[in-house]
């Protein structure tokens, strides 16, 4: 039998590595749940009908300096249709400004917005496709405001492409990308990738790329703790990779049981406020 | 014998001493000083410093007091306190006034909360109809102060009145119900003050060799039967924010009647301010499709009195009702910029003779806005035009967040044009603007 050089014998090393890999990631890859499956589990999580809760928004230059917005929400189902509103409490010069949201389940049907701005004393109807738009000052967009731990369906298309630990927790990451241009220049994003902790189907980190391909903005979930039996965010980071500013969302008092009057999502209620 | 306001006073004690308990105190408010520069000569048009304290008082029982102040120094000769003719004012509602430059005024105090199924307003306050920005259409409810034309900003300039606001739902309906017992009326600067009147569409010019007498405004003195009243109907319909307005008010500019006189020293103009009243009915509607926001209002003003140059008019006053709309487009396809257009449109319907107006008037307002570095500064252009007479305002402005409750801003109102014109009268105001605010 020829002895094969050493030479010859790591070439074929080499080519079984590559001959095995794709079958052991085409094997993982058949176990791994596909992105719309996933999509749907995050959204089929339970929410509560109802919530209410504190939210204190921290935005930070890059040069450190922060700014501070203590804001009391609420959100709650009618069916499919979810109305959500936020009343600002503090500092001063942003205190009862309000903003509302219904949100309605038919993909071609768009949003109802206002927002009640003291200064003016009037409810201001705002279009609801500025959903790519940074909301008041936040490195959220409008749309992440309005999905909260949810994910849209109607506007990606979603693959598996990993598996992944963010903070100790085992996800599964997901690329979602845009249907089309236009969707995309809405939103403002080319490509997400979001790691999905299997155990609960929450996002645990989303990365966010902009309509030109560069990354823009991460957004890391912690403080995921149960309250009233319902997975709850209770701290949201986001990093704005290209200006370095930063966004940080608490959540407190977060009450799923009391219930919420539906007199709050009126436009009355945002004029009159807390 | 008890005065108007110590029976408001104890008309909202009565309502606090059901079964309140307990009370918490949230106090806040605003310092505020504004310096502006006359670009014509460089002088100082304006210097002004303002404290406006705030506490708001939550009681257990869910109702919720509310009281406003306003301590306002004005130092520059022309935009004084004392600068404005004060007898507009309610004596309930008049400023308190040290010397001609210091400004003591309860801006608002209202008790609001729940009664079965009304919602109640009581106190003086503010009530905001209408869709429109810049100018007004329904937003007549409250009177406002001309002490600085149309440049300060609305919240400030408005004039809160003592009313019962009753709110109650009807089906998909809301009903507001106002009744407005305070008799004060828009408040206008004097003769010489800076920003005085002038334009003939608003000021009778005498002859030459005519001396004027304007004699002091004949106010309603009828607690009750010249109080307004209004109602407001809204509601949320396949999209649309709906609204039907009625009001029955005395019109907040006072109608300038006049007549000649013979005298010893030769003819004299003798003007009689007057307030009349007028029926107001319309409406206001909004939507958005997709980047759009349509908005607008209509309202039907019954009876509305005009300049004429009519030399047989009897009194200098023609009568008519007017009709006025606004229709409103913003757009926000651009991110972080707003962009905004407004068509302002009255006609007096009856064609009276020698009408000093037109009567069709005609004002576009365009406005541009833009935010930069999450929404710690912001850049806009508000420019008003009359179709008219050619004339307008311009009036850029930088606001830049320095802190959570530090804010500045730098900016210039710009007048141009027909000096006859609303805009053109005030061409020798140009100014630049910059001020600070602090919230505590």
């Amino acid at each position: 039998m020829k002895t094969l050089t050493r030479h010859t014998r790591k070439g074929l090393i080499t080519v079984l590595i590559l001959a095995i890999s794709p079958a052991t990631n085409t094997l993982q890859a058949a176990d791994w749940p596909t992105g719309d499956e996933i999509a749907q589990r995050i959204n089929a999580r339970d929410e509560g009908e109802a919530v209410s809760r504190n939210l204190t928004m921290e935005m930070i230059d890059r040069r450190g300096k922060k700014r501070v917005r203590e804001t009391r929400g609420f959100r709650k189902y009618y069916g499919d249709e979810k109305r959500s509103v936020i009343f600002y409490q503090q500092p001063k010069n942003v205190k009862d400004t309000a903003f509302m949201t219904y949100d309605y389940p038919q993909a071609d049907v768009d949003d109802d917005q206002w927002l009640y701005l003291p200064a003016m004393r009037k409810v201001r109807r705002i279009s609801a496709s500025d959903r790519g738009d940074y909301f008041l000052g936040t490195d959220f967009t409008y749309e992440d405001i309005k999905l909260e731990s949810k994910v849209s369906i109607a506007d990606y298309t979603r693959k598996t492409t990993g598996e992944d630990e963010v903070d100790g927790h085992h996800c599964y990451v997901v690329e979602a990308l845009p249907v089309d241009d236009e969707t995309a220049k809405e939103l403002g994003y080319s490509r997400v990738e979001q790691c999905v902790d299997d155990a609960i189907w929450m996002v645990r980190r989303s990365r966010f790329w902009d309509t030109r391909g560069k990354l823009l903005k991460t957004i890391h979930t912690r403080g995921i703790r149960q309250v009233q039996g319902i997975w709850t965010q209770h701290h949201l980071e986001v990093e704005n990779h290209k200006t370095s500013h930063r966004t940080v969302f608490t959540f407190s008092e977060v009450d799923y049981v009391k219930g919420v009057h539906d007199g709050v999502f009126t436009q009355k209620a945002i004029r009159r406020g807390l | 014998m008890l005065t108007r306001k110590k029976a408001a006073l104890l008309l909202l004690g009565g309502v606090l001493s059901g079964p309140v308990q307990s009370a918490e105190f949230d106090f806040s408010g605003i310092a505020r000083g504004q310096w502006a520069v006359n670009t014509e000569d460089g002088s100082s048009q304006a210097f002004e410093l303002a404290l406006e304290p705030e506490l708001v008082s939550r009681f257990d029982n869910g109702w919720k007091l509310t009281a406003i102040g306003r301590l306002r120094a004005e130092t520059v000769d022309g935009l004084r306190p004392g600068d404005v003719n004060r007898d507009s004012y309610s004596q309930a509602s008049q400023p308190g006034l040290v010397g001609q430059e210091l400004e003591a005024e309860l801006r608002e105090f209202y008790l609001e909360g729940d009664l079965g199924e009304h919602y109640l307003t009581l106190g003086k306050q503010q009530v905001v109809w209408g869709k429109a920005d810049g100018l007004k259409v329904l937003d007549v409810v409250n009177p406002q102060s001309f002490r600085e034309f149309i440049l300060e900003d609305f919240d400030n300039s408005r004039i809160p009145l003592w009313m019962v606001n009753v709110e109650h739902p009807l089906g998909n309906w809301d009903a507001q119900f106002i009744w407005i017992p305070d008799q004060t009326y828009h408040a206008l600067p004097k003769r010489d003050a800076t920003y005085a009147f002038s334009s003939p569409q608003r000021v009778p010019s005498a002859p030459p060799g005519v001396t004027v007498d304007v004699r002091d405004i004949e106010r309603p003195q009828r607690f009750f039967a010249d109080s307004d009243a209004g109602i407001r109907l809204s509601t949320f319909y396949k999209g649309w924010d709906i609204t039907l307005n009625y009001l029955y008010q005395y019109s907040n500019f006072p109608v300038l009647f006049q007549r000649l006189v013979m005298s010893p020293t030769g003819p004299v103009a003798v003007i009689e301010p007057r307030y009349e009243r007028t029926h107001v009915i319309g409406g206001t509607f909004s939507n958005a499709f997709g980047e759009w926001v349509v908005r607008g209002e209509l309202g039907y003003f019954s009876d509305q009195f005009f300049l004429t140059d009519n030399a047989s008019d009897a009194d200098g006053i023609v009568e008519s009702p007017e009709l006025s709309y606004v229709l409103g487009f913003d757009w926000t396809g651009i991110e972080d910029t707003f962009l905004s257009a407004q068509l302002f449109q009255s006609r007096v319907t009856d064609s009276p003779t020698g009408l000093v107006r037109d009567e069709l008037d005609t004002n576009l307002t365009f406005l541009a806005r833009r935010d930069y570095h999450n929404d710690t500064l912001q850049a806009e252009v508000l420019w008003i035009v009359s179709m008219n007479h050619g004339d307008g305002l311009l009036r850029p402005k930088l606001v830049y967040e320095w802190q959570d409750n530090v804010k500045t801003w730098v900016g210039a109102d710009i007048f141009y044009g027909d000096r006859d014109g609303l805009f053109g009268q005030f061409s020798d105001n140009d100014r630049i603007v910059i001020g600070v605010e602090l919230g505590y």
